[in-house]
Order: structure tokens, then sequence, then C-alpha cells
């Protein structure tokens, strides 16, 4: 709050001061000095201190003579006393909304001195919105209007204050003498005329005091109009009331005489003042030099400043001087200005007060000083953080640009700017500040300085012109801005037209014609192709199909509308006309690029259309594609081999196997024949043609080969080198395929013979990487170690690097070797790759030295060449293996060797792990027991987890299982982490039993488990049919309603004491009450609350003391068994312990929701109502089941429930209670009190309504059918027919029908839906049933039911992926597996959510899914599938639905 | 069925702090002198009508995006334009595009 409170910090009192200052507090917030009657520190608008001195709080520190408002503070006896309907709680939520709202301002003030009209506008509405505004916002609001906002017209300014005024005052805001003062205060910086007496009148008629504050302000302004009689007239009443004269006064009393042309009086101030006791301040010299200026005696003013600077206490700062430079420039003596600019000193801050004092006088005209002072900005200034370019001035130019000063200035301003190099684009940046003010005619006028200057102008400068039009419609407004753009000579392009021009017009016809008249030309190619465009993306491609075939059509390149018509094509169903347009398009020349043909280009269509798809849409369009392949081909449209290819591997990447033979009927017969066979047949012709013509075979002859090597026929293409023995070397590219495949066969003499040819005929040809590490493996491989290693050496002088997968194969070559045990070879190759750096020694590439050794059963030899790798390369290769090994073979000498070695290198814990890790490897458990034990052990992560893993990936549960409990009291070992390897391996195993044991020893161990080990675990148990035997987790998606309400509300509260409650955080508790609160907490948590209420029993006897809230929480955990009575003798326990303990809101809640559920009524009426006062806001869910048990106990209580309705009312929006609740529990009452007509009153009020939201009232129908209260039925169902029939309400009915259905009453249904047959138009409502019913397991029939009798009310594929849902929840495979194939028979679409569901049955019941499962989680297809639903109901405008469909969807 | 070098790769550049005098056509034609741009996204903002500031430019070949990735500084008409090699995809390593048997892991 620094910045806008500083000044509050700075009180002091004047000299004479007799006043003093009483506590500023109010409401409890520390915000009674909000900006102190003064702006903040930093505020320096020159109208600040010329308004402020004569007002006397000016924004320096010891320049404050009387704390204005602070002080006057003391007066205001606590006017916020206004109770209105608003309860304490929203208050202080407004209290909140307060402190956010002033941070904001704050910051803004104290970053830049100023607000913006935008920040203060948005904090109006925001306060105006919440309602109930209170005093200290009102203040805030009406104080920003002055000054502060130095870009706003004075007058704009005043209307801003006053609007705020009266809008906050009609919203109830009660005014006291501050915010009268501050409207003051604004009126001055505004230099607002007003009747002093009037204003006092207005006080006085509103009962308000004004105090010496409102005098002093009143003085100015009568000073300020030069009214020293005015003043003097106030001057008396103040003395006659004994208020102190301070320096403020006199300050305003000198500028009233300088006003009034009395200079000598006004001088004279300054000696009064001394003989007054009062020393001239700051303050005062700014108003004598303010006084000098208006008159341009530069004369006095020097000499004024330098008796300013003589005298020792004070000096004049650069924000003082930028006033007098106001002053000047506002009475038109500019000469002056520069010797004044002379005199500042660039102090701290000077940046920001000049950028004020520019805007201020750039809203008052004076735009040429404005611009000397931008000019004397530090020119580091001109680099800002963000950007490499020069731009100082953006402040300027923009301001310039809102108060559309005249554009030639401002191209005067800008070029200045740019020679001089302090701004590299002013003009663009002008310009761009021009349109996004939305300024046409002005932008137009840059736009033309622009062009002046010889900058290109782009149809998309016009944008930000055109958006807002189209946005609203505005057809003349986008002519205009077109009408702009030819003038400047820039013709609109697709884009622009297609976007920003045609979509105002309501069709093509008039679009037509409107830009015609405005001389627009549409043979243009920006307007063709952008109409084009909109033909193809609306799918109308029969008009495409017309408007491309008209002959007149201008020549026009494919990719110009190529991706409207790829969106057009994906959207459109009509095979036919696609078939036409590209058929079209394959033969008219007028649509490819000038070095291709028109059958090339259609091609790339082709391709480009299958690469946009996506597996999805492919995959729906499958069908829709196949037809137009087909008929493309019967159109004898054909496609080159290499488009096929691409396309082919498009298709193949998504399973779309079948879809490529369509495609692949479109290549040329003699391009397929069979794909590549027919490609080597032809080849194999070509060559054999050339051949004996006598012609160089090169090109064909390489073609061959590589394709050879392709195909893997190395039979056929050593025969062909064998045929044209000089051809080969001399194609490197197909040599080096042929070499590769050579060594895939291992035929490494014909490999080794290719090689050195190639060199011969071309000693620059180079193999890559890849394919010299197959020769060094093929040569290893047959033990001719010297050529591998000269092939390495080659490599190496060829500069063949080694990429990232090229040391994979390496690592595997070598390691295959090491497998075989060939040290040897191992040792040659991995030192002559290290010697030659074609790579870093890694361990990994260490590795298998080390495994040879292991492969031959040489320990030492592997300990010493891991030693030897450590040495070298310090890598310490498969240490744990060596371990291992020596344990295994009872090596101790080595063993201990080894570790000595470790511990050496890599420290004594290292080494200790390592142990520890050979020895559970080796199942010597005690000597493990003992490593772990080492005093100083502690749990190093990362080397668990590396075991961990290891064990999970070997699938070895022993030893895990067994590191996991011998590290159970290791120190800082994470346990729940441990647990879950082993859970991760169950899972991988499929192993439930001990999923489950695991669970108990977790309990055995205390263990709080994360959430997410929670989650593995149900998910194992689940997956093997098990109960799980805890509540899991919610995640947001899972379904709420179906779980206990009562466990949901201890969940959310106690998932939330979690962050708050530093005992969790802490697993190793020392003191009494901490261990006792963490172990409460703990059973609580597990359900086990009576155990927690006996030990905080005992604890209190022993006296230790329990966390307040673990009472709370416990209270909270036995009020959600229903132990009603525990739980109050908690609360008196907590109440004698803990001073001042109250339940918390969500104990009081569940309280009312225990005592509802007792039917003790009453009681919960009274904590309701206790809870109320004590500001606490109830749940929902209490006020629910309080309302309920009102209904039903015995004395059907509407009253009551009319109470509890205006309470919950009082508490306003904070409370979503849905709004039937009330009403059909009231409905209810009466019924039960046989008041039927009653209910049925209140009811048809709701729906009769004006805005009705047509709530719900099944529940009125269900309670009524449960208790068969036949006449009350019959009132209720004739109700629901009269509002059907008569009132179009079909709410109620379709109400009772879908409660009919779901008691079973299927006949009464049918009736009544013959009865009242716009029932069934209830989309909305049937489809919430339906996802409603598909939540709960054994619905079917329901849905069953519902679908017989209305078999359409929704589209199939909702229909049944709901029933797939159903059948899910019932575990019925068989008719899941049935409604599949209906769904494949009907051709419904089967989306990938209904799949996973069947999989899942599938493989529930142990069998295979007939195909893949869809491979992502449930969440993620329910996301997807709403995504979809969502961007299909766009068009129809039916949120509903969309809305209905997505809770239930989501859950498996 | 060998699969053809990668068509799934994507060679992109992510483009920023681009001034808003220029559109897409200058993108393409600037970012076109270092190989065939395939694509050239530059988002537009629906409230105001102004671009964004950053736009991806996609290439079909990698040595296109290498050239473009080489250059320093990008500097077009006078704003020097960032540009770094897009980060959104995950690129397939050559290797197991390649005689691997790569198909079941897709």
């Amino acid at each position: 709050m620094a910045a806008l409170l500083r000044s509050a910090r700075f009180l002091r009192f004047s000299p004479s001061g007799s006043l003093q200052i009483i506590g500023t507090k109010r409401n409890g917030l520390p915000l009674g000095g909000l900006y102190g009657g003064a702006v903040g520190g930093r505020i320096t608008g020159p109208c600040t201190r010329r308004v402020a001195s004569g007002v006397g709080n000016a924004p320096r520190p010891c320049a404050w003579p009387c704390a204005s408002s602070g002080t006057m503070r003391g007066y205001t006896v606590s006017t916020e006393q206004r109770e209105g309907d608003a309860s304490l709680g929203v208050r202080s939520k407004q209290a909140q909304q307060f402190d956010w709202a002033l941070a904001k301002l704050d910051n803004s003030v104290r970053r830049t001195g100023r607000i913006t009209k935008t920040q203060l506008l948005r904090i109006f509405h925001d306060i105006c919105r919440a309602g109930y505004p209170s005093g200290n916002q009102a203040l805030l609001l009406l104080r920003s209007c002055g000054c502060l906002m130095p870009e706003m017209p004075l007058a704009d300014r005043t209307d801003l204050a006053h609007r705020v005024w009266d809008k906050l005052q009609e919203l109830g805001a009660s005014y006291d003498s501050s915010h009268y003062n501050a409207l003051l205060k604004v009126y001055l910086q505004n230099e607002f005329k007003f009747s002093p007496t009037e204003f006092l009148a207005k006080m006085e008629a509103a009962n308000v005091t004004p105090n010496r504050v409102t005098y002093q302000r009143l003085i100015a302004a009568y000073c300020q109009n030069g009214d020293i009689k005015g003043a003097s007239t106030i001057l008396g009443f103040m003395k006659s009331k004994d208020l102190p004269i301070t320096e403020a006064v006199f300050n305003s009393l000198l500028t009233g005489h300088a006003k009034a042309g009395d200079m000598e009086s006004a001088v004279n101030v300054l000696p009064v003042m001394r003989g007054a006791g009062i020393e001239p301040g700051p303050d005062t010299y700014v108003a004598l030099l303010t006084a000098y200026a208006d008159k341009g005696d530069m004369e006095n003013i020097k000499k004024t400043m330098e008796t300013v600077e003589e005298a020792a206490d004070s000096s004049l700062m650069d924000r003082d001087i930028m006033q007098v430079i106001f002053s000047l420039a506002m009475a038109g003596h500019q000469q002056h200005i520069p010797e004044l600019v002379e005199r500042m000193r660039h102090e701290r801050g000077y940046v920001p007060d000049a950028m004020n004092l520019c805007l201020s006088l750039i809203t008052q005209g004076q735009e040429d000083t404005a611009f000397a002072i931008l000019k004397t900005f530090p020119t580091l200034q001109a680099y800002n953080v963000n950007s490499d370019s020069p731009d100082l001035g953006n402040f300027f130019l923009r301001h310039c640009v809102n108060m559309e000063k005249p554009v030639e200035k401002i191209v005067g301003y800008c070029k200045e700017l740019q020679d001089a190099n302090l701004h590299a684009s002013p003009l663009f940046f002008t310009l761009s500040c021009a349109l996004e003010d939305k300024k046409t005619g002005f932008s137009h006028e840059l736009m033309k300085a622009v062009k002046e200057q010889d900058l290109p102008l782009r149809p998309h400068y016009f944008w930000p012109l055109l958006v807002h039009h189209v946005k609203d419609s505005n057809t003349a407004g986008v002519l205009d801005v077109l009408k702009s753009m030819q003038e400047l000579g820039v013709p609109a392009d697709a884009e622009t037209f297609s976007r920003y021009i045609l979509p105002v017009f309501p069709d093509k016809e008039t679009a037509r014609r409107a830009l015609e008249e405005v001389g627009c030309s549409l043979q243009s190619e920006g307007f063709l192709s952008s109409e084009i465009r909109s033909f193809a993306t609306t799918s109308d491609l029969a008009a495409l199909y017309a408007t491309l075939s008209d002959p007149s059509f201008p020549a026009m390149d494919l990719t110009a509308f190529r991706g409207s018509l790829i969106a057009g094509f994906k959207k459109s169903d009509n095979v036919e006309n696609m078939v036409k347009i590209t058929e079209f398009l394959y033969n008219d020349p007028r649509f490819c690029r000038e070095n291709s043909t028109p059958a090339e280009a259609v091609s790339f269509f082709l391709y480009h259309l299958i690469d946009s798809m996506g597996e999805r849409d492919l995959h729906a369009q499958e069908e829709k594609l196949r037809q137009y392949f087909h008929k493309l081909k019967l159109q004898n449209i054909v496609i080159p081999y290499n488009i096929y290819r691409g396309i082919r591997n498009i298709l193949a990447s998504f399973n779309l196997e079948d879809l490529i033979k369509d495609v692949l009927f479109l290549v040329d017969p003699c391009d397929r024949v069979t794909g590549a066979e027919g490609k080597l047949l032809m080849l194999e012709k070509n060559l054999a043609q050339l051949k004996e013509e006598g012609k160089p075979v090169g090109a064909v002859f390489k073609q061959l080969i590589l394709l050879l090597c392709a195909e893997d026929k190395l039979q056929r293409a050593l025969e062909l080198k064998q045929e044209f023995e000089d051809e080969i070397g001399r194609h490197a590219g197909g040599c080096a395929a042929l070499i590769n495949l050579c060594c895939r066969h291992d035929n490494v003499e014909e490999a080794i013979n290719l090689k050195t040819e190639m060199s011969r005929k071309d000693s620059s040809a180079v193999l890559d990487a890849s394919k010299y590490l197959a020769l060094v493996k093929v040569l290893a491989k047959h033990g001719r170690m010297d050529e591998a290693v000269d092939m390495l050496k080659e490599m190496r002088e060829k500069e063949v690097m080694l990429k990232e997968h090229n040391l994979t194969t390496l690592f595997h070559l070598l390691n295959g070797l090491g497998a075989k045990g060939d040290v040897g070879g191992v040792r040659r190759l991995q030192d002559t790759v290290f010697a030659l750096g074609l790579t870093r020694p890694t361990g990994n590439l260490c590795s298998p030295l080390v495994s040879a050794y292991l492969q031959n059963n040489d320990t030492p030899g592997a300990l010493e060449a891991a030693m030897e790798c450590y040495k070298r390369f310090k890598q310490m290769p498969r240490i744990h293996d060596i371990a291992v090994a020596l344990v295994e073979k009872g090596n101790t000498d080595l063993l201990q060797k080894t570790m000595d070695f470790v511990s050496q290198e890599r420290g004594e814990m290292t080494m200790l792990y390592d142990l520890f890790f050979a020895f559970v490897q080796t199942a010597h458990y005690r000597e493990a027991h003992k490593i772990i034990e080492t005093p100083g052990m502690r749990a190093k992560p990362g080397r668990l987890q590396w075991y961990a893993e290891k064990c999970i990936g070997a699938n070895q549960m022993e030893p895990l299982d067994n590191m996991v409990e011998l590290t159970a009291k290791l120190f800082e070992c994470d346990r729940d982490e441990m647990y879950s390897y082993i859970l991760r391996l169950c899972k991988e195993t499929n192993d439930f039993h001990k999923a489950e044991a695991t669970w108990t020893k977790m309990q055995d161990e205390n263990v709080i488990p994360r959430e997410r080990t929670m989650r593995l675990l149900a998910n194992i148990l689940k997956s093997n049919g098990q109960e799980v035997p805890f509540e899991v987790p919610e995640t947001w998606y899972e379904d709420i309603s179906t779980m206990e309400e009562v466990q949901v509300l201890t969940e959310a509260p106690r998932s939330r004491m979690a962050a708050a409650d530093p005992f969790r955080a802490l697993p190793t508790p020392d003191k009494a009450g901490i261990n006792c609160t963490t172990r409460m907490l703990t059973l609580c948590k597990k359900k086990r609350p009576k155990e927690a209420y006996g030990m905080l029993k005992d604890a209190d006897q022993k006296g230790a003391a329990v966390n307040p809230a673990a009472y709370d929480i416990l209270i909270r955990s036995l009020l959600a068994e229903g132990s009603l009575e525990e739980a109050m003798q908690v609360k008196d326990m907590a109440v004698s312990c803990v001073s001042g303990f109250q339940l918390s809101d969500i104990a009081n809640s569940l309280l009312i929701v225990t005592l509802s559920k007792n039917g003790q009524t009453e009681e919960g009426m009274a904590t309701l109502k206790s809870m109320l006062q004590a500001n606490q806001v109830p749940m929902t869910l209490a006020i629910t089941r309080l309302v309920q048990a009102l209904a039903q106990g015995p004395e059907a209580d509407a009253a009551g429930i009319q109470e509890v309705a205006s309470l919950t009312k009082a508490l306003g929006s904070p409370l979503a209670v849905s709004s039937m609740l009330f009403a059909n529990n009231t409905a209810l009452a009466h019924i039960r009190r046989g008041e039927v007509e009653s209910a049925v009153e209140v009811l048809e009020a709701v729906y009769t309504a004006p805005g009705s939201s047509f709530p719900n009232m099944s529940f009125v129908y269900r309670k009524v059918l449960e208790e068969n209260h036949d006449e009350a039925m019959d009132k209720l169902s004739a109700m629901a027919e009269r509002l059907a029939n008569h009132f179009g309400c079909c709410r109620p009915a379709a109400d009772l029908f879908l409660t009919l259905i779901d008691m079973d009453k299927v006949e009464d249904a049918k009736f009544l839906l013959a009865r009242c047959n716009a029932v069934a138009e209830q989309k909305a409502v049937m489809v919430s049933y339906l996802a409603g019913l598909s939540k709960k397991p054994g619905q079917v029939d329901k849905v069953k039911s519902l679908l017989s009798l209305i078999p359409d009310f929704t589209e199939k594929d909702v229909q049944y992926t709901y029933m797939m849902k159903c059948y899910a929840q019932d575990d019925d495979l068989a008719s899941a597996k049935a409604l599949h194939e209906q769904m494949l028979r009907e051709r419904v679409d089967v989306d990938d959510l209904s799949l996973k569901r069947l999989a899942v049955l599938y493989r529930r019941a142990g069998e295979a899914a007939p195909y893949a499962e869809p491979p992502e989680s449930f969440k993620f297809y329910a996301e997807k599938l709403k995504e979809r639903k969502a961007q299909a109901e766009r068009g129809l405008e039916s949120p509903s639905l969309t809305s209905s469909l997505h809770p239930s969807i989501l859950c498996p | 069925m060998a699969a053809t070098s990668g068509f799934k790769k994507v060679f992109e550049l992510y483009v920023s702090k681009i001034p808003w005098t220029l559109a897409n056509k200058e993108m393409r034609e600037y970012f076109g002198q270092f190989g065939v741009v395939k694509r050239c996204l530059l988002p537009t903002d629906k409230e105001t009508g102004f671009h964004k500031g950053f736009c991806w430019i996609t290439y079909s070949a990698e040595e296109s995006l290498s050239n473009a990735l080489h250059t320093d500084p990008h500097v077009l008409e006078g704003a020097k334009l960032q540009v770094q090699r897009n980060r959104r995809h995950q690129f397939i390593p050559e290797s197991t595009q390649k005689n691997k048997d790569s198909d079941e892991a897709l």
C-alpha cells in the first residue's frame, strides 16, 4: 500500500497546529489514511502542486503542514454504521476486494505516478457490480479522479468524479466529510468552477459538518479564481471557530492575490506568514514561482529560485520546477522553458514525473512543450529492456493519438525522433496506436504519411479497424475501411476479404453489389480466391464448382485456396461434388503453377488432404474417402507413385491398410503393377533395353540397386552388380546401400569388396556412420579385428561423426561381443573408439568389457577392467554385478578390494549402498541388514529408486520386498515411495494378494500414503474385482453424487487441512501433543474417529495439548459417522482447553446435517441461526438437509422452510442453494398437511413466474409416489398437463414422465406421453436423465423403457454411448457385445470411449477384444468426446445438451 | 512395410518478436530464403485484429531448418526477430525409422 499511503507516514503538524491526530482506523482496515488526502509520494502532475500549494498537502514529507483527512478522521465518528441487507459475511468479502483494488491502484501509482482511465473504470465497475460499496471504496475512487489521471481532460475527470459520486450514492454508499473534502480536492485539481456556498449548502443538507480541511479547500477554490473577498469570508469564519490557519491557507492566499493581479500583496504574504510564526515552505515558493510564471516574469523566477537555493532548509525539486514549467506553458511563455529545463537535476524518479508532465501538457494542448521535455529524457531511456531498438516516446505518441493531435504534427515528431535515433519506427508505432483505438480517419491520414515516406502499406494494417465492424455487423463501417484501402492503393487480399469483409454481408450477392458500388474490383485475385474459399469452407461445393468452371475465371494457383478446399472436403458428404471438382482441377491448366501440370497439382492436393485430416478424421471418414477414391478412378485420375507412397505412409501409420489399396488404384498401372515388384520389373526392363541399345545405364542401374536393397533382394542385387561390374563403383549411394545389405546378410566378403571398389573408383566417397558401424560389426563378428579397427580409423580420417543413435548401435555391437565373452575383441574396439575420439567414453560404452569378463566367469578380470576404466575414463561400469558375483562366490578378499576401491573413489556411502544392494540381490539379508544399520546411513532416494526400478524391470519381487523391509528404519527414507515401488510391481504382475498385504503393512508402519499410491492400490484391487477397503481419493472427474455425501464433506476439508496443518508435513514427531495430534488425524482419516476420541480423552487426562484444528477435524469425523453425542463431548473438551473455541463452518454445517437426520429440526434451526450470527456461511448440504427434515418432520413445517429461505436469502449469492429446494419442500410440507391446493399453488407460481428457469421438480413427484398419495398425484399431474398444454411449459410434465419411468411405472408414463406429446421434445431433460442413469449400475431396463417410449429423443450415437456405459456399469459383456454389433450394423460411429469401455469388459471377462484397446485413459477419451460434442453443438446452439453430457460421460 | 524417411518429422521454427507491420506473406518470403516453407502460422488476435507477435514456420526439409537456425541475426525491416527451433514436437530419431521394426512401437 506504500505509495498510496506513503503520505500518511509523513504526517507532521503545522507549527501552529492545535489539532491532534486521533486513531485513523476505520472498519478495522489500515486504510484510513488512503492517499492521506494528498496523492502518492511520487505524484507530481503540475497541477498537483499548483493546487496542492493552495490546499496544503503537497507530496513531500517536510511540506505537510497538516494531516488533512487523516486528522479529520478523528472527527468523523464511525459513519460506517449503515446496516443494509448485506450480511457481515458479504461485507468482509467486500473488504478483501477493496484491498485488492487498492493494491492495484497503489501499484500503478508507485510505478508510474498515475492511474489510467481504463484501470479506474474497471475498478469502478467491479465495485458497482459487487454492490454495497463501502465508504472507503468511494473515497478511493473519488480521489483518483484528479491529477492522478494526467491523460484525461480536466472536464472529463470532473464528470467522472460526479458519475462515481452519484452512482455509489445510489448503490447505498454513505458519504461523510472525507468524501466531500475529496470531491473538493478533485474540483481544485481539475480547476472546476463551482460555487463554494452552494457546496456548503449541499453538505449541510446532507447533514455533514464541514471541517477545517473543507474550509481550507474552499479558500483555495476562491483563491484559484482570484476571489480574495470570498476567501476572506471563509478565513474569518475559520478564525471565529478558532480553527488554526496553516501554511496551506497562506499559500492559497498568495495564489489568490496573484490571480487577482496584486503581486505586491502576493509577495507580502511571506512576511505575514513569518509574522504568524509559520516559515514559508517549498510549497509557498512554488506558489510564488507559479504566480511569476503566469506573468512570464523570468527575472523574478530566477531571483526567487536563488533565494530558495540560499535558504538552507528547503530546496526545489525537479517536480517543483516542472510545475513552474507547466504554468509557463499554460500561460504562453514557452520561450522561457528551456532555461528552466536546464535547471532540473534529473533526480531519481525524474522520468515518471516528466512523463506525467508531458501527458498533462499534451492533454491541455501544449504538445510542443511536451515534445521539448521529451527530448530532455536521458537517452538511455530509449532502449528499454524488451526490445533491441530504441523506442523513446511511445507514451508520448500514444497520447497524441488519443488526443487526436493533428497528423502533420505527429508525423513531424516522428521524423524528429527517428532522425535523432531515439525511436526506430515511430510512425508505425503511432499507426498501431491509432489502429488499436479504431480511429479509422486518423489511421487513414497516418497511412498516407507512411505511403509518402515510401514505407510499405499492407492489407493486414486494416484488420484492427475491420475486426470490430465485423463483430458489430457494421456494413457501412467495413465499406468505409475498404474505401480507405482503395484510396491508399492497398487492394484487399484473400484473407482480408474472407475474414474481415465478406462475413459482414448477409449473402454473396449483397456483398458483390456493395463492393462494386464502392468501386472495388470483383476480378481481383484477392476477392475471387476469398469467394472460392468461402464456398469451400461452407462446403457449398456446387457453387464452388460453378465458380471455378466459369470460363471467365482467371488463372489462379490452387495453393491459394487449397487449405479451404481441404476444409470443405473434410466437411462435405457430397462425394459426387468432390469428385467433380477434383476432376475439373485435374484437367484445367488454369489452377497450377507455371512449371507444373494440373495433374501434379491435384496429386499434391490429394496428399495434403490426407495429411491434414489426422487420425480421427481419417478413421471417421474412411468410407467417404473410399468412395471418393473409387470415383476418381472412374474419372481416370492418375497419381504418381511417389505421391501414393506419401499417402500410403500416412494411412499406414494410422492403421488404415484397407484404404491404401483404394489409393493404389489411382496409381498409373504401369507404375503400379504390384507396388515395388512392378517397379522392379519395369526398371529391369528399362535396364535391359538400355543395355541393348548401348546407352548409358547409370541412372536406371542406380535406381534398381537402391530398390533391390530396399526390398532386401541381395541375390539379385549381387547378380546385377556382377553384370555391370563397372557401374557399381560409380554410384556411391547404391554402393553404400548394397554394402549395408551385405552386412545385414552377414556377407562380409562382398561387403568388403564393394567397399574397396567404391574407394577405388571415388576416394572421396564416404559411408555414413551407421553403414561404417555395420561393417565394423560384421568384421568383428567374423573375427577380422584388424579390418574392423581399420574401418574405425577410416571413420576418423573421413570425419564421420557418431550421432546419438549410432552410439546405441555401437553399444550393442560391443555388448554383443561382450556377451560372447570376447574380451580381446571388445577391448580392442573399445580402445580404438576412445583413442580415436569417435565418442566420449560413457559408463554404458565401457560396460561391455566388464560384461565380457563376467561372461567368462573371470570376476577378478572384471574388477581389474572396471578399475582400469575408472582410472582411464572415470567410469565405474557394472560394479553392482561385480559385487554380486563376488558375494555369490564368497570371494571376500576381492569383495573387500572392490569396496575399498569404491569407497576411495566414490565415498563410503556409495560403497555401503553397493554392498547393500549386492547382499540384497544375493539374498544375504542378514548381511544387508547390518549394512543398512551402519551408523550415519541415510536414505539416498536416487540409489533406492535405481535398485527398485531394476527389480521392477526384471520382475524380481523378492529382493524388492526385502529392500523395502530392510530400509524401514533408514533415516529419511520415504516409506510411501518405497511401498509404491512394490505396488508398481504388483500392478505389473497383477498380484492383488501382494498388493493387499502391502496395504496392511503400510498401516502397520503407520505410513500416510500419498493419493497417487492409494489410487495405484485401488486400481490393482479394482481390476482384479476386489473391494477397495478405503476411499479412493477423489479426482475432479469422479462421480461425487454416488458417494456418501457426508464422506465427501469430511474429505474435502481434510485435504484443505493438509495444506494448513504443519503436523502432517513432519513425519518425525517428538512431542507428545504433536504425536497425539498426528495419530488422531490419521485415525480420523482412516474413519476410526471413535478410537481417535479415546486417544483424545487419554491425552486430555495426561494434559497433552492438542492442536485446536484437530478438535475440529475430530468433531467433523464423529459427525460424519453420526456420533452426535461424542462430537458434542469433544466440543466441550475443546471449549475448556482452548479459549474461544468455535466450531468451524464445516463442523457446524455437519452438525446441522446430523441434527436434521435425527429429526432435531429445532436444534438444527438454532445452530443455523447461531452460525449466521457468527458470520459463518453454512454449506449448501446443511441447508438442504434441514429443509428436507422440516418438510418430512411430524409438523411438516412449511413456515419453518420459509424462515430458512429468508435467512439464506439474506446471505446473498455466496450460497448456491438450488432454487427449487424451498419450493419443492414447501409443496411437500403442504401435501403432508393435506393442503394439496396450496402445494400446487406454490409450484405453479415457480413455473409461471416471468424469467423462470423451469427447474426440476421430480423430487416432489417421487416423494408423493413413494407415499402413494393418490389425491396429490392427481392434482400434481393435472397441474403438469395444464402447464404443458396451456403455458407451453413442459418441464413439470417431463419431470413427471421421467419419475414414472424411474419408478418402473412405464404404463403410466405411456399414458402421460399420450396426453402430453410435447414431453417427447424435452431433449435436454431426457439426455440429462439418461446421463444420470448411466452412472449407476442396474439401470439398463429404465434406459430401455425410456427408449421404447421415445425412441428418437436424441441422436443414436449419444444413446448408444450411454447404453454402453450402463452395460459397463453392470459388467454385462454379452449385451455390450450385442450393442457394439448393432452399432456397427447401423453404421453408428463408435467412439473411443465406448470402445475402451467394451475392451475393459472383455478384459475383465478374460477374453481378448477383437480390436486394439484404445491406449489412453478414460479421461482422455471423455475429454476428446466432450470436445467433439462441443464442436458439433457450437453450430446447433444447444448448450443444455452438451452440458448435460459432460459429467456423466467422464466417469468410466 | 518399408517406412520411407520420416514424414513424421516436423521441421519447425518458432519465431517471436515479430513487429505488427509484418504479415504472413512477409514471413513466408523471408523464411523462404532458407528453403521451401511448408506452412507458416501467424496467429491473429480475434479481438484486436493484430497478430500475436509470434509464428511457426514449418519447413519440409531439415536442411532448410538448420539453414535458418544458423543465420543470426534475423533482421527484417529493421526489427530483430527471435528465432528458435520449435520444441513442441517430439522428434523421432532416424534409427527407429530405418531397418528396425519400429511400426509396432508406434
